[in-house]
């Protein structure tokens, strides 16, 4: 500790709180959370409607009903992640206000995780609305709470894991829309080979294809667990992909801080 | 702990690609002045202060801020105040809440952030529109917050890159009064890149230019001026009662450019331009007045100003094949 750090009004809150707590503002009080939180609610209202319709026609069972409607709703929760951590660095060096950040006496690895935990946030939020349709659609079918735990369990997994990649290209990209560009593209380059694995390949291998995405993988085990009524600990392996993205993607985007530089090719 | 040396750098390096932005610099400002930080587009400037302020690294060299060594990035930062060129803001928050938040950042508590903020406001005259968003500032309002964005830490030294780029006069005006204002009661080394010359010549202690990376000129105001500038006019007095000779002399000799100053006095001001060097006009010119006769009382040569020191430096260099 310094001189500097001994003086009178010094905190001790840790910096990425105060990074944290900023952001937090900015994306829900004066930012885009609200928004986003709506255009959400709005889907979720539509899919949810469609599911009971096709509930109340037998055309879907009660718990087929709220795994798809949990799976639509971490997917697109965790998208929001995405949105939101793709703009961190670079949307601050497109509105050159990352300079000001950079001469603050803050490690780079703070900016990164107050960032990162307030695009958590977004996540967090979109999970807590989706309970309401989860009880309404799982009513009567002892479901809805191994569907939350689920999905919080999931979701988080996938968010880290998303946060991590949005965070990782924003720091190497120019401006927000290539990162964001970058960042779904890349999702759907892991996702698509596995949807394509179901048609014309050996099951063990569309299988494996599966369990190498973290998204169609963590889905899978949603499935598993609501729908074929499966034990948590039942299919584990499913949850491999996922948790190794969620701790390498966050692990790389800390390690990549260090190379947050106001150009994203120069050395800081 | 003070340092009597505010900046030191030594065989500063940094290049873009092929681009040498700024070459083996070396240089060194003491405790407490005002230096002028002066070079044309590209000189390396920015280059420099964003070196300094380490958010770029250099390819080469080694500099102190503060008695900090580079090595100590994080305490070069605690101890640096800095005004980007292109300071972006982000227009939804207000006036108040950026700079609490880098208060913060800084290391204060919320408390005596919120009380820096409104301080610094009151100081740099927003204290009446800190509650506003930023996005409702004009261009000359988001310079002085961006001033009141680099003293939150109570600073040693202070860069301000182009700090009234884009301004209108009474802008410009607003923000140097300010500069001056801070380096008196905060008592801080103040680094300020501008390309207002007269302005300079007001505000700053010294001045350094700048030109391709490297250190041209440095020194006061007159020393540069004086050093890198010809004189560009002479005084000259006579009895008043040769006057009128002295003005026919110095016709008789070419110097035509002429005006009498005050008459009483015998008074007059030659202006030195023309095909010939301007000391060289000067010694003809008081040749010319001699040979006629006429007593000359004192000639004296009007040291040259800073703009021309600026351009005689610059485009000298310009001129040198790289």
């Amino acid at each position: 500790m310094t001189e500097l750090d001994k003086r009178p009004g010094r905190s001790t809150t840790p910096a990425w709180l105060v990074v944290l707590d900023r952001e937090l503002r900015d994306i829900w009080v004066s930012g885009r959370g609200l928004p986003l939180m709506l255009a959400y609610t709005l889907m979720l209202s539509f899919t949810s409607y469609l599911v009971a319709t096709n509930q109340a026609m037998n055309f879907l069972e009660v718990r087929e009903s709220v795994s798809l409607t949990l799976k639509v709703a971490v997917a697109v929760s965790v998208l929001l992640v995405v949105l939101a951590s793709a703009d961190a660095i670079s949307g601050e060096r497109e509105r050159e206000t990352l300079e000001s950040l950079l001469l603050s006496p803050v490690g780079r690895s703070a900016l990164v995780v107050g960032k990162g935990a307030a695009a958590l946030s977004l996540w967090l939020a979109a999970m807590a609305l989706s309970c309401p349709y989860l009880w309404f659609l799982g009513r009567g079918v002892a479901v809805v709470g191994k569907a939350v735990v689920g999905g919080l369990v999931v979701g988080a997994l996938l968010a880290l894991f998303l946060a991590g990649l949005g965070m990782l290209v924003s720091i190497f990209s120019v401006s927000n829309r290539v990162s964001v560009s970058v960042s779904l593209f890349l999702l759907v380059a892991l996702y698509a080979p596995a949807q394509l694995a179901t048609v014309g390949l050996q099951p063990s291998v569309g299988d494996v294809l599966q369990r190498i995405d973290p998204f169609t993988s963590g889905l899978s085990y949603l499935d598993k667990v609501i729908i074929d009524g499966h034990s948590p600990g039942q299919d584990l392996g499913l949850m491999i992909s996922p948790v190794i993205a969620a701790v390498v993607f966050s692990a790389l985007a800390l390690v990549a801080s260090s190379r947050i530089a106001l150009s994203p090719w120069e050395r800081s | 702990m003070a340092s009597d040396v505010a900046l030191q750098t030594q065989g500063l390096r940094k290049s873009y690609g092929d681009v040498v932005a700024v070459e083996s610099l070396s240089l060194q400002v003491d405790s407490g002045s005002v230096v002028g930080f002066l070079g044309p587009n590209g000189a390396g400037k920015t280059t420099v202060i964003r070196m300094l302020s380490t958010v770029l690294a250099p390819d080469a060299g080694t500099f102190s801020v503060a008695g900090v060594p580079h090595t100590r990035p994080l305490e070069i930062r605690r101890r640096l105040g800095v005004l980007p060129e292109s300071a972006g803001y982000p227009t939804a928050q207000t006036g108040e809440e950026w700079l609490t938040f880098h208060a913060r950042l800084f290391g204060r508590t919320a408390a005596d952030a919120h009380a820096t903020a409104r301080r610094l406001l009151d100081e740099v005259g927003l204290g009446g529109r800190g509650r506003a968003r930023i996005a409702a500032y004009s261009r000359g309002m988001r310079q002085r917050l961006g001033i009141a964005r680099a003293l939150v830490n109570d600073p040693q030294v202070v860069f301000l890159d182009e700090p009234t780029l884009g301004l209108d006069p009474a802008g410009q005006l607003q923000v140097l009064d300010l500069v001056s204002r801070i380096a008196r009661e905060h008592g801080v080394t103040v680094v300020l890149s501008t390309h207002l010359l007269a302005e300079v010549e007001q505000v700053c202690d010294r001045v350094l230019i700048l030109n391709r990376g490297r250190v041209v000129a440095e020194g006061t105001v007159a020393e540069v001026a004086q050093r890198a500038a010809a004189p560009r006019s002479a005084r000259v007095q006579v009895p008043r009662e040769h006057l009128e000779r002295a003005l026919t002399a110095l016709r008789r000799r070419g110097v035509h450019a002429v005006s009498t100053l005050d008459g009483a006095r015998g008074e007059l001001e030659l202006t030195l331009s023309g095909e010939a060097e301007p000391t060289e006009a000067a010694a003809e010119a008081l040749g010319g007045l001699l040979a006629s006769g006429v007593p000359v009382v004192s000639f004296t040569l009007e040291s040259g100003r800073l703009s021309d020191a600026f351009l005689a430096v610059t485009r000298g260099l310009d001129e040198e094949p790289r």
